[in-house]
Formats: C-alpha cells, structure tokens, sequence
C-alpha cells in the first residue's frame, strides 16, 4: 500500500496529501540528493530513515508546465507495480483542476481514491495475464520476466518488457536492448550525500533471480574503456639509469633557466647536505583573480537547425507561427533532436557517455509539457535550461573554503588532514607539493606524510619538495603499513604543531581489491578531515567507473555505520586539454563532490580554483 | 461663450496649414516626453527578499505574510517563491498601502546564484535563521550572511538586512541576543581567514567590520537589525514591521 502521496509545487508549497506521516523526511532527501543534482530522469529513489526508521521508495512525476511535482512513497519491500500508472493519473487529473490562486483542494481525495482503486485493479490485471503467459516463455525468457518483476519499481509491462533485464550490460543482445536502465547500470551505490544515509539503490536484485549466470561476474568480465592497462599491483616502470644528459624541453617561448635537475648531489640517506634555499615562485594562481571573458555567445543554433532535414512532421511554416505564438507545448519529440545535438556536443567535450545521457534526459524530464515562451525555439529552450543544470551541478553543494577549515581545525587544536586519492599516474605527489606551497603562503605549517610505500622513488620525490619548501615530512621508508604510518604522523603533527598534514598514497586501480581494501583501511583508521580524490582531466569514460567505484568500496569496506567518501576533487594536467573539460563535469556528477583545485601544470604556482561559468560556456559552445 | 469660440475657430482656419501641423506636433512630442519620464523614473522599489539557509522557514514565512497560514506545510523550495500582494494582517486596514513585492530566495546552496538576480532591486532583507537548530548550522548561515553583506549590491545601495530567528514558538529555540552574539563571533573568525586571502578573492568584494576590533554589526554600512518570529503560528508581528518601514506607502 502507498505510504504517502504527495503533490507540490516547484516553490517548495505542498498543495494535497495522503497517506500517513511519514519517519525521517524523505521528501528533502528526495530533492536534495536527487532532483536537484539533475537525476530527475531515474526511476525512483531509496531511503532509509535514519537510526533504524522505515526503508522507502519514492517515485515522481513532473509536471513542468504548471511547475508541480508528484511524489509517491512506499515502503521498499512492498514492490508495487502501479505506482507509475497512478503518478501519471493523478498528474493528468489534478492538472485539470489546479489553479494557481488556490492552495486546497480536498475535493481531489475523492477523485483520488478511485484513480487509486483503478490503477490497483489494472495492475491487479495485468500480473494475472503476465501469470498465465509466463507458462509458455519459461524456457528462453526465464531471465527476462523473473527480472522485469522482481524489478518492482516498474508499473507498465507495456513499455518496460524491454528493460526488464534489469542489471545486465547493454551488450547482452540476446535479451534484447534494456536501454541501460539508471537502476540497473548503477551498480556502484552512489553516496554522495551523508546526512542521513541516503543510498541511490543500483542493485535492488542482488542474487540473480534463476542463478543461471552470476550478473555480477559479468559485470567484471565487461570490457573497460581506458586505463585497464595493469590491474595487479599498479607498478610504476623503473627509472632507467640515466646515461644520456637531456636537454630541457621549451614548452613555449620563454624557456626557463632555473636548473630542472634537484638530486641531492652527496649522498642518499637524505640528509641535508646542500640547503636549498626556500622555493619561492611568487603568488599561487589560487589567489589570482581569473578574468573571466564575457563576451556573449554567437547563436550556433543555425547549424543545429540545418543539420537536420526533414524531422519536423508539423511543418516549418506552422511550427514557426507557434514559436512567435508561444503557445506549442514541448513533448519528447520536439525534444529529442535537440537534445542529441547537445548530447553530441557534450561527448566531443569529453564528457563520458553515461554522464551525458543522464544529463540529457534529466533536461528533457524537467521541459516536458512546458509551454514555449514566445519568440524562443525549441533548440534555444533546450539551451538554457541545459546551461542552468550544468550550473547546479558544478556549483559547489557545500563550502570550499579550506582555510576557514584548517583555521577551525586549529582552534580545536589538531592538525588538519588531507589524504589524497586516486589511480595511478594522475599527479597525486606533484599536485599535493602544490598544495602544501599554497598554504605556506598563507602563513599555514605544513607536514607531509609519505604514505606511498610502495613505488620505488616515492619518498624520494616527497622528500625532494619537502626539502625545497622547507617544511617537515614524515617518512618510514618502504613496505610498510601506510595506514600505521599516517596514524604516527598524525600523532607527530600534533607533537610538533603542524596545522595540516597532506598524506600521499600509493596510486592504485579501483579494481583492485586489496589495495582498495588498504585504502579504506587507512581511511577509516585515521578518519582525515578531507579526502581528496585526484583525477586528470585528460579522463574519458573511465572517470566514471573510477570514482564510483571508489566511493563504493570506501562505504563498503567501513566499519562504521556513516562511511566516509570522497569530499572534494582535485582536477590535474589541466593545461593538456583545451577546451575538452568534460572530465569535471562527469567527476561532479558521478560523486557529488565539488572540484576544489585544478591544476594546470607542474610547477609549484600551477594550482588554480575552478571557474563554474566559464567551464559551462566551454562545454556547450 | 459661443461667439468666442467662434472667432477661435475662424483664428484657427487662418493660419497656414504647416504652422497648424508644427504646432500638433510639438504637442504630441511634449506630451510623449512627459509620459516617458514617467514611466523610467525609478519607481521607489518595493522588494523584499528571504534569504536564509535551507530549512529556515522561509517559504512557510512567504505563505504566512501572503495568505495568514501555511496550508499544509513545505518542503525544500526548488525554485523561488514571488508574488506582490498586500500583507495579510493588511488586508482589513483600510487606506492606500502599496503592495510589496516579495521573493522567496531558495537557501539550497546550488540554488544560491538565483539570488544575485533579485539583490539589484531589493529594498530590504530579510536573512531567516533557525533558532531551532541553529548551532549545527551556525557557520554555513555565518558564511552565507557574510556573503551577503560583502556583495556589491547590497553595500552599495545600502539596503537594509534584518536577522530573523524563526521558529521561536519551540521551547528549544534560542535567544536572538545570542544568536546574534554567535553570528558575530562567526563573521569575525570569517573576516580574518577571509582578508587572509589577498587581494583577489573575487567573491567578497568588500571588507567588513574595523579592521582590530571585534566584529559586530553596528559596523556596517547598512542598517542591521534583529527580531524573533515564528512562523507556523503566526507571530510575524516584528517582519511585518520591517517590511512597512522599508516599502514606504
């Protein structure tokens, strides 16, 4: 039975309910974690109040014209299959009778009831007559019915006979093409949200319903795109004796004369035997003001329209009236070709596929029934409100200011730790000596740990620009237990009064289990107070399957009931790209955690901060 | 009379017909004039924004001046709440009361750039903070009242910002002196880690507070004030107040 449903408006006015109160506030949750992070396309949302309450699922439905929004919640073990039947009944209804200036309207309880009544006995019907074909198709489509129902969340047999195949991989062709369904193709739990635990459901069907193949082994034999190079230990290839003396590369026309080579000339213990002077290469680029070119954007629509002939089933000359009129009503298929242009647009940018879909579709949920303004097109409707969720998305959800956190931190009297993440190559160690040299121009004691002990030349490195920034590392060597060597350093910074302690890890692919198990193993036993994922801008496709696998082994592998995920994201090699910058859109997406610095080069001043607006005008010019 | 008019009529006829069309025709420039200065002239604003962090109580804030209830309750707002109506304790007052036109900024942090498009307009501001809950929250509001305060429009215009703790029908809810204490303490430790960042933080483009002292809000330039209400019952007496004074009739 429906716990609650619920109707309001996009203004936050809850116009009509029913049901009984509900534990927890799942209707915040719902808003927050999801339909403002533009996942408005999913199918549903899980929650579970928190200290032990009810576990939900809520569906919605939008009605974009008149800005009303439908929710309905059930509790999560009942799988009932005309939930989406009645949200679209009672949209069409209650459409009928709204009316701006009134906030009331008991009369619809009535109405309510017996679309309720309704659309029980149709379901009601419907999974006899499933029932009585399922005899004959039990053979072959075993997999295909058993999964379409255990798959409780979809109401309509009609439509979604083909996305039954719920958790199977678009490539299994033989139980025809499940359009990657959000639920199926999530399989990574994404978190991003902590307060209270809040679980975008991907497996809902955890054990396979016939056994006849384990769907999670072959979501492991799926081919990977990308980086899937070495999945054992992530070795670094040894340092080649260096025989030839290398001439320095000019990048451009200045070249540098600083002296690139700093190995200690003496000895290799590393003790300090030449003292370097202090590194000083002038003000970050954090603190530089971006100037941020505003000229406005040619309307590129002309070559958009053009590009495609002969979809219009209106007629150009009565589509034209109507956008002058401004009374044609938006539905999917005026939608899509703009769409798929923009989704287009947005993959030549590299933003990753699944990333651009979603965003796709969450835009056309939400300009669905709208009517069209007068004067505007379709293509520049569809532009605007693509540029306002891009917007949200990449708008930091909480805040970034690290120094007023290290400032925090330091009243309380710890240090305050930083622990960087992320697979192998990416620019953990160059970008974290960054790091360190921003805060020590303003006026913050650094420590750095070397927790990489595994790749020969680690602690080297980190010794090397500890030394030429002058501040304390804390290091024991190689091959041993990262996580007891940030504990001790910790326990050092405290000693010593460092005000923040940036931790190196080993880099390491999401794949790997044990390393992924020793990651959160040193996460969870040091609990830093930021854990900054470090991924490269040059990223495809595989930015998503890193990060959300990631953040699932971290929840998976904690102890404690509110795991801690990555919190913020640090962009690298960002001068490589350049304007291809979809890899942040995707990371933000996919985890939820703002970019807090990008860098854009290797030098000690290469940190910058992202620049939201001007990130948005490059990905959709 | 009418032989007046008469020699008028025949005065007119004489003229030449070209003078007869300047002449209509600087009477319609005149008057053209006139009607648009009219219509340009800054009309004294009459806007009030609710600003505030998620959860505060604004829109049931919005519905409670607007209608005198909250119906049936919100949720969190998605987009913001606008609407120009006479205040509903107004509505049985007699007399020519301009009606205000008030916004209902959503507190949502990746809604926070919606407000920026309604700030150039505002006559005043109202920040809702939870009385409640407010000690979990206290730096978020802090940051995003110190926020407010450094933007360009706010200063500049000089507009006037009232602290309201909502939800003060709870045992619970604090006192507005010591909400007021811990804003300030807040706003300070944010001042120094904030000029902390030279010159170029572009986000904040002024400065608050004297620079060595204590931070407290008889140091800004606009007019701050703070009052206590409550939403869902109803005593909204003091915004009411505020809302008068700064939308002159």
């Amino acid at each position: 039975m429906l716990e609650q449903l619920l109707i309001f408006t996009r203004g936050g006015l809850i116009l009509w309910t029913c049901g009984n109160a509900l534990k927890g506030s799942p209707i915040d949750a719902l808003i927050r974690s999801c339909l403002l992070e533009e996942r408005s396309a999913e199918t549903f949302f899980s929650y579970d109040a928190p200290a032990g309450g009810a576990a939900y699922n809520l569906k919605w439905a939008f009605h974009n014209d008149l800005g009303l929004v439908f929710v309905a919640v059930y509790q999560r073990i009942l799988h009932l299959l005309y939930v989406d039947d009645l949200l679209a009944a009672v949209r069409r209804e209650f459409s009928q009778i709204y009316d701006p200036k009134r906030t009331a309207y008991d009369e619809f309880d009535e109405i309510f009831r017996q679309l309720q009544k309704e659309a029980e006995a149709r379901a009601e019907e419907m999974r006899k007559s499933k029932q009585s074909n399922r005899a004959p198709l039990m053979a072959g489509k075993k997999q295909g019915a058993g999964a379409g129902q255990r798959a409780g969340s979809q109401g309509n047999a009609k439509q979604k006979g083909g996305k039954g195949s719920s958790g199977k991989d678009d490539g299994d062709g033989e139980l025809g093409k499940g359009r990657g369904l959000s639920n199926g193709q999530e399989n990574g739990t994404k978190e991003h949200s902590r307060a209270p635990s809040v679980v975008v459901k991907g497996k809902e069907n955890g054990a396979p319903v016939s056994g006849a193949f384990d769907v999670n082994k072959l979501q492991k034999l799926r081919p990977k795109g990308g980086k899937k190079t070495d999945t054992g230990t992530g070795k670094a290839s040894k340092a080649e004796p260096k025989k030839i003396v290398k001439k320095n590369r000019v990048w451009d026309d200045s070249p540098s004369d600083s002296k690139l080579d700093f190995t200690d000339p003496a000895d290799e213990k590393g003790d300090e035997v030449v003292d370097f002077g202090k590194a000083d290469h002038g003000e970050s680029m954090m603190d530089k003001e971006e100037i941020v070119n505003s000229e406005s954007e040619s309307e590129e629509d002309e070559e958009v329209e053009s590009t495609k002939p002969g979809t219009k089933k209106k007629g150009w000359f009565s589509s034209m009236f109507q956008s002058i009129a401004g009374n044609a009503v938006l539905d999917k298929a005026d939608l899509k070709p703009a769409l798929k242009a923009l989704k287009d647009r947005l993959m030549t940018k590299n933003v990753a596929e699944e990333i651009a879909e979603k965003l796709c579709e969450s835009v056309a949920a939400s300009l669905e029934g709208k009517k069209l303004g007068s004067f505007t097109r379709v293509s520049s409707t569809v532009q605007t409100a693509m540029e306002e969720a891009l917007l949200r998305i990449l708008t930091p959800k909480r805040s970034i200011d690290i120094l007023r956190d290290v400032h925090a931190a330091k009243e309380q009297g710890k240090p305050y730790v930083v622990v960087f993440v992320g697979v192998n190559g990416v620019g953990k160690s160059t970008n974290l000596a960054k790091v360190a040299y921003w805060l020590l121009q303003h006026d913050i004691s650094v420590m750095m740990a070397a927790c990489d002990t595994f790749r020969s030349g680690a602690v080297e490195q980190l010794r090397t620009h500890a030394r030429r920034l002058q501040i304390p590392i804390f290091e024991k060597g190689y091959e041993k237990d990262p996580a007891i060597v940030a504990r001790e350093a910790i326990l050092e910074a405290s000693r010593n009064n460092s005000d923040v302690v940036l931790v190196d890890t080993a880099g390491r692919m999401q794949d790997n289990e044990p390393l992924m198990r020793a990651l959160s193993k040193l996460i969870n036993l040091n609990n830093p107070d930021l854990v900054l994922f470090v991924g490269e801008a040059l990223v495809g496709n595989d930015a998503v399957d890193q990060l959300s696998k990631f953040n699932q082994k971290l929840a998976d592998l904690s102890t404690v009931p509110n795991a801690r995920l990555i919190d913020g994201i640090l962009l690298t090699k960002f001068d490589t790209i350049d304007d291809k910058v979809g890899a942040a859109l995707s990371m933000v997406y996919i985890s939820g955690a703002p970019v807090m610095f990008v860098g854009c080069g290797q030098s000690y001043t290469d940190l910058k901060k992202l620049n939201v607006k001007s990130i948005v005008k490059t990905l959709l010019k | 009379m009418e032989q007046w008019m008469h020699q008028i009529e025949q005065w007119v006829r004489q003229q030449p017909v070209e003078q007869l069309y300047a002449a209509f025709a600087v009477l319609v420039v005149t008057i053209a004039f006139f009607a648009i200065l009219r219509l340009l002239k800054p009309a004294k604003s009459n806007t009030i924004v609710l600003a505030g962090l998620s959860g505060s109580g604004k829109t049931v804030l919005f519905y409670q001046l607007r209608d005198g209830s909250p119906h049936q309750g919100t949720v969190t707002s998605m987009e913001p709440n606008e609407g120009t109506f006479m205040l509903h304790s107004e509505m049985e007052k007699k007399g020519k009361l301009k009606p205000i036109h008030l916004v209902d900024v959503p507190g949502h942090s990746r809604l926070r750039p919606k407000l920026d498009e309604f700030l150039p307009h505002a006559a005043g501001l109202i920040f809702v903070v939870d009385a409640l809950d407010f000690l979990p929250n206290c730096r978020a509001a802090a940051e995003y009242l110190y926020d407010i305060l450094t933007k360009a429009s706010i200063v500049k215009r000089k507009v006037a910002i009232l602290i309201l703790c909502n939800k003060t029908d709870k045992v619970t809810a604090h006192s507005k002196e010591f909400i007021r204490k811990q804003l300030e303490k807040e706003i300070d430790k944010l001042r120094t880690s904030r000029n902390a960042l030279s010159t170029a933080d572009i986000a904040n483009e002024y400065t608050l507070g004297v620079p060595g002292e204590a931070f407290s809000f008889s140091q800004c330039r606009n007019k701050v004030t703070i009052a206590d209400a409550s939403g869902l019952t109803g005593e909204v007496s003091q915004v009411e107040q505020f809302i008068r004074e700064h939308v002159k009739p």
